[in-house]
């Protein structure tokens, strides 16, 4: 709070909204209590809209990488067909299998799919434009992706299909060994920020655009979270615990209509939020290539001006989308790139290749900051 | 000490070449992606079938002299024919032929084999029905001519790549006129006859020489 309290504020909603609203003669606590479901509903949607794009870029892309048109009858370019795929499986039939656990079998895509959505609230667009800048931000996301893996494994047991549990038990295999390299890196970062809220995290990485991304202090980190990510995505060349040509389609099997849509939903909301965290840790997050201070500072503007503060509240979601996208992109153009790789491939490059490499890169990471603190964040 | 350091040199080496090689894989899809497409729009464009192309059956019941050739070749003895004997002029007398072809092959020995020719291959691949039982076509259905795709004005006609002109890729926007790559068995034959016309009558090579060259390539162009 202090160190966010000393970088300028920019563009803040919330008090503004605190204080219009109180203008009007409403307490500050009704005012506040009216502002905290705004954020909610925005972030919800917007994470919603996301998945609709991603769905749209995947199958577009797809299609042009194996020279194919893809969807192009609803609406201009097909940019309506995710909305029609969600609606069929809306109003498709939901079964539960005969002889499955029908708890668990409703409550295994749940929890795939809420701890995906809840840690949206620590994803940054701007200085103040996210849902809560928590403390421990960058750890909570660690933390609640860890509930996935159980949400596949329910779900995988409980559908009583031998396909399922299998699935379920490489994705939960998968998770645990590609969550503690994963770590690694984001705690070498954290490292060189002295914090884990990752709206300090973006802040320390702004001091001079592009020079001053994590990017190039910690590239090594960079291309483990990447590869950690896509695997916690279950994006391929990691996509085996859906591997279709061996598991049917994994811990997915038995789902259809709108369970299996909560699953969809989850991985797609899944690759956002991992692309979007990458820029966050790696790629300056919401900053402009070279900063707007200094734009601002060229063109003779105060940043504090209001019309600055839009426009840099305006490029930070600008920039924190494009990255993500971009991310999105390179993680689409891999998948048709990279063959899926086998379960003790996958076992292998987790065990013995990123975590050692995760190490000593936490290692050096350190040494570094010991010996230059100006330049890795004393 | 240093067989470990061998050790992680060599690793090192060996990752730096794996990323490599996705490096040059990541190019491949990427430069992919500024490709036009090839697919062909399948209910608004249909590619030409080739000249042999071996879809439904066509049938002419009046060429037919009921000899069961037709089922005799057949792997299965799918075709039906159903005839009875005319004592009074001691001949044949057809009375209804039918193929299945939810059950046919297409192999093609029937029309092979048929002794008047009155078995043909059409064109016609689109057999998709509701209930297989529909596909046993009997004898009026087997008459009937399919729809050509360059007729149909519902219908992008397309060229198979082997029917484009020299050097088009592209199928969309050939002129139906353009004539396709290489030389069609008649136009071989005419340049195959040509050396041996100036040996029987030599003294009139100045004259009639020309003549063939210039006909092959207004047959080409």
């Amino acid at each position: 709070m202090e160190t966010t309290a000393l970088v300028s504020s920019g563009l803040d909603l919330q008090a503004s909204f605190v204080d219009a609203l109180q203008g009007l003669g409403l307490s500050p606590g009704a005012a506040r209590l009216l502002w905290l479901p705004l954020p909610m509903v925005t972030v919800l949607v917007a994470a919603v809209v996301g998945v609709l794009v991603n769905v749209w870029l995947e199958r577009k892309i797809s299609a042009a990488v194996q020279q194919r048109i893809g969807p192009e009858y609803a609406g201009p370019l097909g940019v309506l067909q995710p909305m029609a795929d969600g609606l069929k499986l809306v109003f498709k039939e939901d079964i539960i299998p005969a002889r499955a656990d029908g708890l668990l079998f409703t409550l295994g895509p749940v929890l795939v799919l809420v701890p995906v959505i809840l840690s949206w609230l620590v994803v940054p667009f701007g200085q103040n434009l996210l849902i809560s800048n928590v403390g421990v931000g960058i750890f909570l996301w660690i933390s609640l992706s860890s509930i996935q893996p159980i949400g596949l494994l329910m779900s995988g047991y409980s559908s009583n299909n031998k396909y399922s549990l299998l699935g379920g038990l490489r994705a939960a295999a998968q998770s645990i060994s590609y969550e503690i390299p994963l770590a690694l890196a984001v705690l070498a970062i954290v490292l060189m920020s002295n914090s884990l809220s990752t709206v300090d995290i973006v802040n320390q990485q702004n001091g001079a655009g592009i020079l001053s991304w994590n990017i190039w202090r910690q590239p090594v980190g960079f291309v483990i979270f990447w590869i950690c990510a896509l695997a916690e995505c279950e994006r391929l060349p990691f996509d085996l615990p859906e591997a279709e040509e061996e598991l049917v389609a994994g811990y997915q099997t038995e789902y259809s209509g709108m369970k299996f849509a909560l699953f969809y939903l989850g991985s797609y909301i899944n690759l956002v939020l991992s692309a979007l965290l990458v820029s966050v840790l790696y790629l300056g997050g919401w900053g402009f290539p070279v900063p707007v201070e200094w734009l601002a500072g060229w063109l003779g503007q105060s940043v504090d001006a209001p019309v600055v503060q839009m426009i840099t509240a305006t490029t930070g979601i600008v920039m924190t989308v494009l990255k993500a996208y971009l991310l999105v992109f390179f993680a689409i153009l891999l998948r048709w790139t990279v063959p899926r790789v086998r379960i003790d491939q996958l076992l292998d490059l987790g065990w013995k290749f990123l975590l050692p490499i995760a190490l000593v890169n936490l290692l050096v990471t350190a040494a570094l900051k010991l010996a230059f603190p100006m330049a890795f964040g004393g | 000490m240093f067989g470990f350091l061998k050790k992680v040199g060599d690793y090192t080496k060996e990752a730096v070449s794996a990323a490599q090689y996705l490096g040059q894989g990541l190019a491949v899809t990427f430069d992919h992606l500024k490709r036009r497409p090839i697919t062909v729009q399948y209910p608004y464009e249909k590619l030409i079938p080739s000249e042999r192309y071996r879809g439904r059956i066509h049938y002419e019941f009046d060429k037919c002299i009921a000899c069961e050739v037709c089922v005799r070749v057949c792997p299965i003895n799918l075709p039906v024919v159903d005839w009875v004997m005319n004592k009074a002029t001691k001949k044949k007398e057809l009375r209804n032929y039918s193929i299945d072809f939810g059950v046919c092959i297409f192999c093609g020995n029937c029309v092979e084999y048929c002794p008047t020719n009155c078995l043909s291959m059409t064109e016609e691949y689109e057999l998709a029905a509701f209930d297989r039982h529909s596909l046993n076509y009997d004898n009026v259905a087997l008459g009937r001519l399919p729809t050509s795709v360059t007729s149909d004005p519902a219908v992008f006609a397309l060229r198979e790549l082997a029917y484009l002109p020299k050097g088009v890729m592209e199928p969309h926007g050939v002129p139906a006129n353009a004539p396709r790559a290489g030389r069609l068995p008649e136009q071989v034959l005419a340049t195959l006859s040509q050396p041996s016309a100036p040996a029987t009558e030599q003294t009139a090579t100045s004259s009639t020489a020309p003549n063939p060259a210039v006909a092959d390539q207004g047959a080409q162009s």
